[in-house]
């Protein structure tokens, strides 16, 4: 209690130095806290936007150039299998759509069946989706996004209009409900035609990418074994390992939690280095306090304290030095993610453990580096102490 | 009270060995009020270091009270000197940053005492040297003979057994300096024991006793009626 006392007495005889030595753990404090805060703040956003994709979601991606054996009809069948609750082939290209004197570039033009919806989660605002017989008879017709509606013709109740590209007319049959933008970009640029329609006009032959959805998050497993044997099964002859492969978004969401955790551990490793750094100046600071106050301490050791109480007087110090310095920086790093969540479009949070991680370390590199000058202080000889001018 | 014998201490000087204490051996009574008197270099520092035990002799035994002090650890030496001894320095060696009140405060809080009463005792012994109208003042607020009580009061707060007074007069003019021999008399008809070292013969005579160092050695002792 006296110590303390003595502590704070002695911080405020010497207020810029103080100051100056709190401001390396004030730093070290702060950028451990504000980066791991972005490295969480990372981790979370990607987890959300994987998630709205939805974590049930299954890619099935052939390699093969030629003797490609996925058809349509193959696709149906996929549907069939255990654990597998839709399919749809995917195919995707790009270009200038025009209605009148419109244009619109942005646009994702996809190509893919009735299900596909299902598949991704989308909803009808206006109209319906495509169907089996615009597949069958490759109708000209097409699925906007709201940003390709808007853009196009200024407004998303547009059913029944319609659009050129490549020189084919288009009839809109459906506008999406809005999605947003996620990490796999914006949602609403969405341009879908039927399969058959987009296989002439891309000039692809056959099938390269299939979506799939499992019946539920916890038989996702169960659906990509049973499309691995059912692909393993086409791909007889051929060397399986290079002909396709199955991408899983809960395995994929896995990798990039680890990524990102790897990220915030590297920040918060950085950050570190700076609060280690700061300590060291706790240290320099204390040895030439106690260079300076040599006498003070000869006093005090004639006067009856002991090893024991200039030990702690300087240990104290340094603690309650490195406390401050560790709340302030707490308190501002605070400040600075409330402030930066905006600018960084990530929502921030100091989580309490971080918070007390940091300020534990400062506590700890307190006492690690003020012992050393403290101890110094306690072995002075008072005869030696007080024979220092 | 003080038995010394055939303390020895040497140091060091630039490959030189020097004897700053050569076999001394003297008593000190309780209630006595003895001058330590030597030119600079006699050794006479090294001595009051040593009954301070603000250091530790080569060879020889020094019991203060009764107790063998070369025994004793660096803990229970610091106790002795929070209990037994209170130190006056030439340089008063007050700390700069606390005010009168909280440097007489200071040895109790070494003691452990509980601030209500660490504060009535202060505030007791500054009175005893006529600083009662002081005791917020800093040392740089106070005259060289006011610094010089506020580190009496220091020194007689703990209640010691010795008072160990190192050119308590050497900073201080004439005046100043008959002022605080003056309260070192009172302090001795209280029935302190004072142990006071100078270089200086007058103020050397004004104590009951005085023993001479020359050259680390005690030098017979000399009739003070003289």
């Amino acid at each position: 209690m006296q110590s303390i006392q003595m502590a704070f007495k002695s911080i405020l005889g010497n207020k810029m130095r103080s100051f100056l030595t709190m401001l390396g753990i004030i730093i070290g404090v702060l950028s451990v806290v504000v980066l791991v805060s972005i490295g969480q703040g990372a981790n979370q956003s990607v987890s959300a936007s994987i998630q709205k994709m939805g974590t049930n979601l299954l890619s099935v991606n052939i390699r093969m150039r030629r003797n490609n054996p996925i058809t349509l009809q193959r696709v149906n069948e996929m549907r069939l299998l255990e654990g597998v609750a839709q399919a749809s082939p995917y195919s995707m290209s790009s270009g200038t759509l025009k209605a009148g004197l419109q244009q619109y570039e942005d646009g994702s033009i996809i190509a893919t069946t009735p299900g596909y919806d299902v598949i991704r989660n989308y909803s009808m605002a206006q109209g319906r989706f495509l169907t089996e017989p615009d597949v069958n008879n490759r109708s000209f017709v097409a699925v906007l996004g709201q940003e390709a509606a808007e853009e196009l013709f200024g407004s998303t109740r547009v059913v029944g209009e319609s659009f050129t590209w490549m020189g084919y007319p288009f009839t809109v049959v459906g506008i999406l409900d809005e999605i947003g933008t996620s990490m796999a970009g914006s949602g609403d640029n969405l341009i879908l035609i039927p399969y058959t329609v987009g296989e002439r006009l891309f000039q692809r032959k056959g099938i390269s990418s299939v979506y799939v959805s499992a019946a539920s998050s916890e038989e996702v497993s169960t659906a990509q074994e049973s499309l691995t044997a059912y692909m393993d099964n086409l791909m007889v002859g051929a060397s399986s390992s290079t002909t396709y492969n199955i991408y899983n978004q809960a395995t994929a969401l896995e990798t990039l939690n680890t990524a990102t955790s790897t990220l915030t551990l590297m920040l918060g490793g950085i950050a570190a280095i700076s609060l280690l750094v700061g300590g060291i100046g706790i240290m320099n600071i204390m040895l030439v306090s106690v260079s300076e106050r040599t006498r003070e301490i000869g006093i005090r050791k004639a006067i009856g304290a002991s090893r024991r109480n200039i030990l702690s007087q300087f240990l104290v110090e340094a603690l309650v030095i490195s406390l401050i310095g560790g709340l302030l920086g707490l308190g501002i790093s605070l400040l600075a993610t409330h402030f930066l969540s905006p600018v960084l479009k990530m929502e921030l949070q100091v989580s309490p453990l971080i918070a007390g991680v940091a300020i534990a370390f400062s506590l700890t590199i307190g006492v690690v580096f003020g012992l050393y000058p403290a101890n110094k202080a306690s072995k002075l000889l008072p005869v030696m102490a007080l024979r220092h001018e | 009270m003080i038995k010394m014998r055939d303390i020895t201490k040497c140091y060091q000087l630039g490959g030189e060995k020097v004897h700053a204490l050569d076999r001394v051996s003297f008593d000190i009574d309780d209630g006595e009020y003895v001058a330590i008197i030597g030119p600079s270099g006699s050794g006479k520092s090294t001595l009051m270091n040593i009954i301070g035990c603000l250091d530790v002799q080569d060879s020889g035994t020094y019991h203060l009270d009764g107790v063998d002090t070369s025994k004793y650890s660096g803990r229970q030496l610091a106790r002795l000197r929070s209990t037994h001894i209170g130190f006056i320095f030439q340089g008063f060696n007050l700390l700069g940053k606390l005010n009168a009140l909280e440097n007489v405060e200071l040895p109790l809080i070494y003691q452990g005492v509980g601030r209500r009463q660490r504060r009535r005792r202060a505030e007791e012994a500054l009175s005893s040297v006529g600083l009662s109208d002081r005791m917020k003042h800093r040392p740089s607020q106070l005259s060289g003979g006011q610094q010089q009580r506020v580190a009496i009061a220091r020194a007689l707060v703990a209640n010691p057994h010795l008072i160990l007074a190192d050119e308590p007069t050497g900073n201080l003019d004439t005046a100043t300096g008959n002022e605080i021999m003056g309260l070192f008399e009172q302090l001795h008809e209280q029935g302190n024991t004072i142990v006071l070292i100078t270089h200086d013969r007058g103020v050397a005579a004004r104590a009951q006793r005085a023993l001479r160092i020359v050259d680390g050695r005690i030098q017979p002792e000399e009739n003070q009626e003289g």
